[in-house]
């Protein structure tokens, strides 16, 4: 009986203290550096090595490349079908070159499964709003490009 | 026309109970609508969240869209219950919840008070048979978890009615009368609601009428963990929104005869009846949020030990100190 009391207490002090709610499609929380959101990917630093496809759990990551006239590789198309991914983050981990890395994109709900198919220049588009959003996470040269990711995902 | 104890029935009186019935139907509605929406809301409060404020201004609109959402749902009946009784149980729930608000005194003069002279008793006895038709809904379906969750519904409802009953009783001594309206009456003219000489009487009843509506700590029939969702398991959509509809008339029953027992009603100070009666309602229904906030569920032969070994011998022992109170005084 007295424990019971007690317990009411407990509530009801509850009920006027300030509420952790956010009004979450109107107001986003801040997500931290290493959330695991969609993938952003910098075709440019891509040496079409295929490290990420063939650690990829779910071989959801499809590429191809051809070799320029400097004998280097670049890449043709980067495609990740995000119906499977399960954002692992393994892919980002094994890029010699950083050039797939997390975003702190989430919201990829459609209509359409099609639509789930995230090509190349979709996930640039998404590096480029990465950048805009989190300018701080990147280091400035000398005429203001990002000249480098700060360490964070990186080792 | 409205004076229709004391007149033999004729169509214009027949009309007049039509309305009465209408409105307070309506009420009900009402009520329910905005005891869910409270519900959330407290919980939610009590829980650190906002609760529903998405819908209409302040999220006032939300129990009517999640009506509207019941309603438009697939009524889903399966090929091999008991069609018939499948398909009444929850009429048969809703009704006596329903019947029991006439007897309940809203207000002084207010045209829907009943005076009927075993108000108490047949309060009683219309909230017993929402059990049928819990029971029917449980066996109807023809699933052992539905029979099993109305099976335990029927055990709690009858065991917990005892000391119900009794904890009425010693209002009802104290009050020297049955009929509700006396009742209030009485307690208007003594000077002191019932809640203070009847104080053991007002635990057995609190404790009692928690389990009656199968609520926080006693809604097993509900125990998901153990039983799916209880004897409304195979119910969707429409008769599932009945089900739903009917413990919430109940609770608000059960709260105006909380009201009308122990909290005298109507009568009070300053205020009309019917804002005193909404208040002492309100305030009911308020703390049996504030416990299913609180509470963890009982386990089920916890249930059935408490009401017998517990409560009757309470409610049995306020019935014997009432009575020789008001044999010596």
């Amino acid at each position: 009986m007295f424990g019971f009391m007690k317990g009411l207490g407990v509530t009801l002090r509850q009920l006027p203290k300030k509420k952790v709610t956010l009004m979450y499609p109107e107001q986003k929380p801040v997500w931290p550096e290493r959330f695991r959101g969609v993938h952003r990917f910098i075709p440019d630093l891509c040496i079409v090595c295929n490290q990420c496809a063939r650690v990829c759990p779910t071989d959801c990551i499809s590429l191809s490349g051809t070799r320029g006239p400097d004998k280097k590789m670049r890449i043709d198309t980067y495609d990740i079908n995000f119906d499977i991914c399960i954002l692992c983050s393994l892919c980002t981990d094994v890029c010699p070159t950083e050039s797939i890395l997390m975003s702190d994109t989430f919201e990829l709900a459609t209509y359409s499964r099609d639509n789930l198919y995230l090509d190349m220049h979709w996930l640039y588009e998404n590096e480029l709003a990465y950048e805009k959003n989190h300018p701080e996470r990147f280091i400035k040269d000398a005429e203001g490009n990002n000249a480098a990711e700060k360490v964070g995902d990186a080792e | 026309m409205w004076n229709w104890a004391t007149h033999p029935i004729t169509w214009l009186s027949f009309l007049a109970m039509l309305i009465g019935a209408v409105v307070i139907l309506l009420l009900t509605l009402v009520v329910v609508m905005y005891s869910i929406y409270w519900q959330r809301k407290l919980i939610g409060w009590m829980q650190l969240r906002i609760g529903p404020n998405r819908v209409g201004p302040f999220g006032l609109l939300q129990s009517a869209a999640d009506v509207l959402k019941l309603l438009i749902k697939e009524d889903v009946i399966p090929t091999k219950s008991d069609r018939v009784l499948f398909l009444i149980a929850p009429i048969i729930a809703f009704v006596p919840a329903f019947m029991a608000l006439s007897v309940i005194p809203f207000s002084r003069t207010h045209v829907f008070t009943a005076n009927i002279a075993i108000g108490a008793l047949f309060y009683v006895a219309l909230s017993a048979i929402t059990i049928h038709g819990v029971m029917l809904g449980g066996w109807a379906s023809n699933n052992k978890y539905a029979l099993i969750g109305s099976m335990r519904s029927a055990a709690q409802m009858l065991s917990y009615e005892i000391p119900l009953g009794l904890s009425i009783v010693g209002v009802v001594l104290m009050a020297g009368s049955i009929n509700l309206n006396d009742i209030v009456n009485a307690q208007a003219h003594s000077g002191w609601w019932y809640i203070i000489p009847q104080i053991l009487g007002f635990v057995v009843f609190m404790v009692a009428s928690t389990a009656e509506l199968n609520r926080t700590p006693f809604d097993l029939p509900e125990a998901e963990s153990e039983l799916v969702g209880g004897y409304h398991t195979e119910y969707t959509g429409f008769r599932f929104a009945f089900f739903m509809l009917t413990e919430y008339v109940y609770l608000f029953a059960m709260a105006g005869l909380f009201a009308t027992l122990f909290l005298g009603g109507w009568s009070g100070p300053f205020l009309p009846g019917w804002l005193w009666f909404a208040i002492k309602a309100f305030l009911y229904i308020s703390v049996q949020f504030w416990i299913q906030a609180t509470m963890p569920r009982m386990r089920v032969d916890q249930l059935m030990t408490f009401s017998w070994k517990v409560l009757l011998p309470l409610a049995l022992v306020n019935l014997v100190v009432t009575a020789v109170l008001k044999a010596v005084l």
